[in-house]
């Protein structure tokens, strides 16, 4: 196996070169994970994560309750108290706060609650919209976002099962007005595991990899588009779109192909390589913490389930359209991650489950704080693709000689069959040159000079070679770049 | 007299025409003998390229004429011919004159020559005679209708279990590489052909047609779906007995004596006399070979009865439409005596019985139901049911002729049929010039036309081609055996592992065949429908599993619908010995633990479980169901697998199986749970292989199974929102202190049910992903009418609105509770603005609800109306109406509820009064 020859070889490389010298950076080193330790006789298998006004934390549970954590950001576990703020719910994946209300998104409805006579328990849950349908399949999800720059509050809903859709709307993203108007907006969701928005304020949620879905990715949910499940489809009139229904693709295509074809089609921005990066792609944050969490303002986190990590996005828009890398970021979280927070201090909470899907972490739920220890990891800042290669950015001054050596570099490309069938295996693999790489005169950031790059593929990047001007290997030496498009 | 405008010019008839022999000589020229492997990998085969001649060599039995050493003979893969011993009990003698007058024709693709070639019609004609009857002779063909209900289960397994991977669907466009089916009705019986199915190397020792290890009810029921068109006579196997009279019930028959009476097949309607008022006894002997509990339906209009063993089993007495009863007997063994009594009373007539039970099961997901008159012999003694026929399709009863058997004896060695079928009767074969002396030769069966003398296999120019390549080196095979890689390669070409199976890049699910490969796990993506890459598997499997495997078919992934077929030991013990040669993975050293052995187990049983590495989240354990995917058992692995390879494995997956869903239970070979066997990797994976070695005594892991999960209202209200059943998907059921509990339903905007005691079990959806409907915990479950509480009716005689209340517009706002958490539903439609606030009320008996309804409006109407009830019956009481005889409602003030009829129902409705802006409903509900 390609990939495993590989990653051996990288450990190999960054043991030898590394174990003479200090011990090696762990993640721990630079981002650490502090337990919020839920208490006896609570089963908070958490779905939605929000700050409330004074310092608490809101944790809804897919058992469909509420608890408030006070003190969140304290370090001695005594001060972590849960109180029970709403129970009886549907199964919350979607927390935020605005206005005296905590909206909460459930199966059937999204719901705003208050705490009229302060006893910190809700006792007003009143509907804001349930302009949807569900028949008892438990894959009929609904997550709920935060509120865009619009005011509007986005749900994503889960197919019936995989592979179709047996009630309205499902397979979209709606928005919900301030004024609790449902407007049906994206088309050909199959199973969401979270969403968030961009430094830009641009909406995207995480698919899992399925039925014309190959790996799990990152996409972005624009007004009209269509996001590759055709199942959906079928409520297109009812939406009331102004656009064209879109054309359904073809299985066993490639979503590239299919995307010059289907114009409305907006392939994965990121793709999570199935299973190097994950297998359950989940909550969305961006970190707007003005480098209160570390080095990578600006930058998306996304998390998995599966795998009880998180991953890190970096971004960047070609000929109109998202595409990026994906970096692994931090793992070792206690259970399955599914929601996300990240405050404005820089702290990230994760909450966690795994009932129903098996997750890495071994505890059935969870609650976890990360928090950057102030040290900067060495890690590839940005990778952004150009005409002939990428530009690769670095939190740490690289050392000259190793990062323009080619041999501290691997690169192959690949991508996914788009099918209706439930996944896909790596395809259509290619192994384009570096031909050059040259340090900026900055010492922080690289360029690599590539033939063979590939549009619609993955392109899959090692670096175990390379090393910071003191010393360092990187923390994490692989990134995946989505190649949607090349730049001119 | 033919209109002349319409005559076809002479000119363009003879173009026709010749157009017609063009494509008809084209047609001949591409009938060749079909080799699956040969027409997928043709003759290029740069690894080993004598082998496409060889494939074909083997195919078609040329080493039976052809003599070989034993050294060429370790190179060839011979497919043996098919075994005529009970051809009388199994072919239809037209189908045999016909092929052996032209096989490729009459069975397109087949690997039997044509012997017969080199004589004249008159000859050909009297050989074939004699060489039919005495291949005959031998037995005699049962018979059976095709039925309604086999067919369609047997399309269902046709197309899932791997009978298209090699024939392609039934329907479809033909596939180069399919093995094409003949008339298949024309060869075979129901009965005859589903022998040959459940048993296919009993007439084809070669395993080229697999089993697929069918129970004997599958292969009937896929027999039926290939000759679903045949139309046969079968002999009569029940008695029926024909009364008429004007009846209310099935007569007591006793009393009666019948207008007529006879035999019949099945339940034959038809036997009657006239069109109505009459009855109908039937009685025969059913068949069960597998004792049981066993399910009888009765369809039927009107009335009927069934009785096995003279007690009643199913009534479907009386008066009726068509409908259906049924009942369940257990029944031993053997035979037992089946009654159906039936009446008309006029109208409609209809009369059909069905069994379901343990001798009648199918495949995975069928759960088949029968004509159980299909199962019914005349007599108790009778051995299979269907019964033996007299009659065969198309043809009078054959009898073999002595003279002509005797005839046909002589003919069958003389034209060399006995040197490939068995029986052989003179123990001779004919004698050709031995395979490696026969170079490069275009002559005999390889001339374009070959002689008299020579079988005519009608190859093709790349057949041909192949054939000769191989046979120029054919004198080299003197001195060397195949090398297992070439085995392996030619084996599974032979036997179309390939159709299936990738291995070294080559072969694998062709993609027009892909999604004929089905499971019933869809989320367990390819893994969980196409069968496995078999790189490797030496490494993965303990050689005595995969040589089973290979030998009697497998059937461990229950969610793959396509079976692992049965090959049969001869045709695999070659494959199987040069796969045991294949490289293993390193050894895993013995790794010693300090604690006893029941000690070691009981941490790999911690590790498999929900607290460690949840491997029970995805894979059954003994058939448990896990809580995602359904994935392949595991107390099956230390049964499959090698330990060397179990090591490995569960440490990078993907490694061994790209694109797997199995997660790294060892990421990087560190453990994640570093408190079990003091977090060594080696130790825990050892101690989960001892541990499953158990294999089906393991004890059951945590997190197998779903404990109860009951929610209590103790001091204050629980509310539950879910699927609950009853109360729909949006259901927000309350249980209160006082024990009566409620669910209203969101969508539906109206209380759907009530009940008294405990409240919800919540296992069924706070356990694994939460699937569904669950009833309420408690008791006497009251169901309320569907539709919406309150209507604008501009007369109190307007019925009821019957749209959904989501569909009229009305708004679900929600609730409020108090401290208590008892809940005010909140809820609009037009102006009007409701308050609903459900009550319980404590009494010394059950506890009863109370309603107060608040109802708000800047522009009340005066003609809104409450619908309090809907039922069969409401009678009004002292103090308010009874409901269905099961619940009372009343109310307080001076409201003036009106009972009326509404579509054959009964409804209790309210006018609601306004008092300014307001109107309150309180409601008493008791039950």
């Amino acid at each position: 196996m390609r990939v495993g020859i590989l990653t051996l070889f990288a450990a190999i490389l960054a043991t030898a070169a590394f174990a003479a010298d200090a011990p090696t950076p762990t993640e721990a080193d630079y981002y650490k994970i502090t337990d919020l330790p839920i208490p006896a006789g609570v089963v908070l298998e958490v779905g939605a994560l929000e700050m409330l006004p004074g310092d608490v934390l809101a944790a809804s549970s897919r058992r469909g309750e509420i608890y408030l954590v006070d003190k969140p950001f304290s370090s001695n576990p005594r001060d972590f108290v849960f109180t029970k703020f709403a129970g009886g719910l549907h199964e919350v994946l979607g927390l935020v706060y605005r206005d005296g209300w905590l909206y909460a998104t459930q199966r059937g409805e999204l719901t705003r609650l208050k705490d009229t006579n302060n006893d910190r328990r809700a006792d007003l849950f009143e509907t804001v919209a349930d302009g949807w349908e569900i028949n008892g399949d438990y894959h009929e999800y609904a997550f709920g976002s935060r509120f865009d720059r619009d005011g509007n509050l986005w749900v994503a809903l889960c197919l019936t099962g995989s592979f179709s859709s047996e009630n309205k709307f499902r397979g979209w993203a709606l928005r919900i007005t301030p004024e609790g108007k449902v407007l049906p907006t994206t088309s050909g969701l199959r199973s969401p595991g979270g969403l968030g928005m961009n430094a830009a304020g641009d909406m995207f949620y995480t698919e899992n990899q399925g039925p014309w879905n190959g790996a799990c990715s990152l996409k972005h949910l624009a007004p009209g588009q269509f996001v590759g499940h055709p199942a959906g489809l079928k409520w297109y009139d009812d939406a009331k779109l102004p656009g064209k229904k879109p054309e359904t693709p073809k299985s066993g295509s490639r979503v590239a192909i299919e995307a010059k074809r289907i114009p409305e089609l907006v392939p994965p921005a990121v793709y999570f390589p199935y299973p190097q990066m994950g297998q359950s792609a989940s909550g969305i944050v961006c970190d707007t913490t003005n480098g209160k969490f570390g080095p990578f303002a600006g930058q998306m986190f996304v998390s998995d389930q599966a795998a009880s990590t998180v991953m890190r996005v970096v971004l960047e828009k070609v000929k109109g359209r998202y595409q990026g890398a994906c970096i692994p970021f931090r793992q070792g979280f206690s259970s399955g991650n599914l929601a996300m927070l990240l405050t404005l201090d820089g702290s990230l909470f994760i909450g966690g489950t795994n009932r129903g899907w098996g997750s890495r972490g071994g505890k059935g739920y969870s609650l976890e704080r990360l928090n950057w220890t102030g040290k900067i990891p060495f890690e590839v800042q940005t990778m952004s693709a150009r005409h002939d290669g990428f530009d690769l950015t670095f939190t740490k001054p690289i050392d000259k000689k190793t990062v323009e050596d080619l041999k501290s570099y691997k690169m192959r490309t690949f991508t996914y069959i788009y099918q209706e069938s439930y996944g896909s295996p790596e395809v259509d693999e290619t192994t384009p040159v570096i031909e050059s790489a040259v340090i900026a005169a900055d010492s922080k950031s690289v360029r690599l000079k590539v033939k063979g790059l590939q549009e619609g593929h993955i392109h899959e990047l090692h670096m175990a070679g390379i090393r910071s001007s003191d010393g360092l290997p990187l923390l994490h030496d692989a990134a995946y770049y989505t190649m949607n498009l090349i730049p001119d | 007299m033919t209109d002349p405008s319409r005559r076809i010019p002479r000119a363009v008839f003879a173009s026709i025409c010749i157009a017609l022999i063009a494509f008809q000589a084209a047609l001949a020229a591409d009938r060749h003998p079909i080799v699956a492997g040969f027409e997928r990998f043709g003759a290029s085969q740069k690894a080993d390229p004598t082998a496409p001649g060889l494939l074909l060599i083997g195919e078609l039995g040329c080493t039976t004429c052809h003599g070989v050493s034993s050294t060429i003979e370790s190179q060839i893969n011979r497919k043996h011919a098919p075994l005529l011993e009970s051809a009388g009990a199994r072919l239809r003698p037209d189908f045999v004159r016909a092929f052996l007058a032209d096989p490729q024709t009459v069975k397109p693709g087949t690997t039997m020559p044509h012997v017969l070639h080199g004589l004249n019609d008159s000859a050909k004609k009297e050989t074939i005679e004699a060489l039919t009857h005495y291949v005959l002779s031998n037995g005699t063909l049962p018979e059976a209708r095709p039925s309604r209900k086999s067919i369609t289960a047997g399309e269902a397994l046709f197309n899932q279990i791997g009978c298209t991977v090699c024939h392609g669907k039934s329907d479809g466009k033909p596939l180069a590489t399919s093995i094409p089916l003949p008339d298949l009705g024309a060869k075979y019986s129901i009965p005859s052909l589903a022998e040959f199915l459940a048993n296919p190397h009993r007439v084809r020792p070669s395993g080229r047609m697999p089993s697929l290890n069918l129970t004997a009810q599958e292969a009937q029921v896929i027999a039926h779906y290939l000759l679903k068109d045949l139309r046969v006579n079968v002999r009569p196997n029940m008695r029926y007995e024909y009364f008429e009279g004007d009846w209310q019930k099935v007569p007591d028959f006793s009393k009666l004596k019948p207008k007529a009476s006879g035999i019949c097949e099945g339940l034959d309607l038809a036997r009657a006399e006239r069109a109505n008022s009459f009855a109908m006894r039937y009685s025969g002997f059913l068949r069960i070979e597998k004792a049981g509990q066993y399910r009888f339906f009765l369809h039927s209009d009107d009335g009927a009865r069934l009785l096995i063993d003279d007690k009643l089993v199913v009534d479907n007495d009386g008066i009726h439409p068509p409908q259906e009863n049924r009942g369940v007997v257990g029944l031993a063994r053997g035979a037992h005596k089946l009654t159906i009594e039936y009446f008309d009373g006029g109208g409609q007539v209809e009369l059909e019985a069905d069994i379901q039970g343990p001798g009648f099961s199918i495949g995975n997901t069928i759960r088949l139901r029968q004509d159980v008159s299909s199962f019914v012999t005349l007599t108790e003694q009778e051995a299979t049911p269907p019964p033996p026929g007299a009659s065969t399709a198309g043809s009078a009863r054959f009898t073999a002729d002595s003279a002509l058997v005797d005839k046909g004896k002589t003919l069958f060695v003389q034209h060399g049929c006995s040197s490939c079928h068995q029986p052989n009767p003179a123990g001779k074969s004919v004698v050709a010039k031995p395979l490696a002396a026969l170079g490069d030769s275009a002559s005999g069966c390889l001339a374009s036309a070959p002689p008299a003398s020579s079988p005519m296999y009608s190859l093709n120019t790349a057949q041909q081609t192949a054939i000769r390549e191989s046979l120029k080196s054919a004198g080299s095979f003197e001195s060397k055996r195949p090398t297992p890689a070439q085995t392996i390669a030619r084996t599974m070409t032979a036997l179309n592992c390939y159709a299936c199976h990738e291995r070294g890049q080559v072969g694998g699910v062709e993609s027009e065949r892909n999604a004929w490969f089905t499971t019933t796990q869809k989320e367990m993506g390819d893994e969980g429908r196409i069968p496995p890459r078999l790189d490797g598997v030496t490494a993965k499997l303990k050689p005595t599993y995969l040589r089973q495997a290979l030998a009697q078919g497998l059937k461990d992934r229950p969610y793959m619908l396509t079976r692992m077929p049965r090959f049969g030991a001869p045709a695999t013990t070659a494959l199987a010995d040069a796969f045991d040669t294949e490289p293993k993975l390193g050894p895993i050293p013995a790794i010693t633990f300090d604690d006893t052995p029941k000690r070691v187990k009981s941490a790999g049983r911690q590790l498999v479980g929900s607290d460690a590495l949840s491997c029970i989240k995805c894979h059954t354990f003994r058939n448990s169901e896990a809580e995602g995917i359904q994935a392949i058992d595991m107390t099956l692995m230390t049964k499959r697998l090698n330990r060397e390879w179990f090591h490995r494995y569960v440490i990078n997956p993907p490694e061994f199986r790209p694109g797997t869903r199995m997660p790294t239970a060892w990421p990087n070979g560190q453990t994640i749970v570093p408190n079990i066997l003091g977090g060594d990797t080696a130790k825990q994976i050892e101690a989960v292989w001892l541990y499953l070695s158990d294999g089906s005594s393991a004890m059951i892991p945590a997190g197998i199974g779903r404990q109860p999960l009951p929610l209590f209202a103790i001091k204050e209200a629980v509310i539950y929102r879910n699927f609950i059943e009853g109360a729909g998907t949006r259901a927000i059921g309350v249980g209160y202190p006082e024990r009566a509990n409620l669910a209203f339903d969101a969508n539906g905007i109206r209380y759907a049910l009530l009940w008294q005691g405990g409240f919800m079990d919540a296992s069924r959806h706070w356990s694994g992903r939460g699937e569904g409907f669950q009833p309420p915990m408690g008791d006497n479950v009251i169901a309320l009418p569907d539709g919406p509480a309150f209507a604008s009716l501009s007369s109190p005689s307007n019925p009821w609105p019957t749209l959904k209340a989501k569909e009229l517009g009305y708004i679900f706002r929600g609730y409020r509770v108090t401290p208590d958490q008892r809940p005010t539903f909140l809820y609009e439609f037009g102006e009007t603005r409701v308050e609903d606030q459900p009550v319980p009320v404590a009494t010394s008996k059950t506890p009863s609800f109370k309603r107060v309804i608040t109802l708000s409006s800047d522009h009340p109407s005066d003609t809104l109306y409450f619908r309090a009830a809907l039922g069969e019956t409401i009678k009004p009481t002292p103090n308010g109406f009874l409901v269905n005889g099961e619940w009372r409602v009343s109310f307080d003030g001076e409201l003036k509820p009106i009972v009326r009829n509404s579509a054959g129902k009964t409804e209790l409705i309210v006018p609601v009064k306004f008092n300014g802006k307001t109107a309150t409903i309180v409601e008493h509900i008791e039950w």
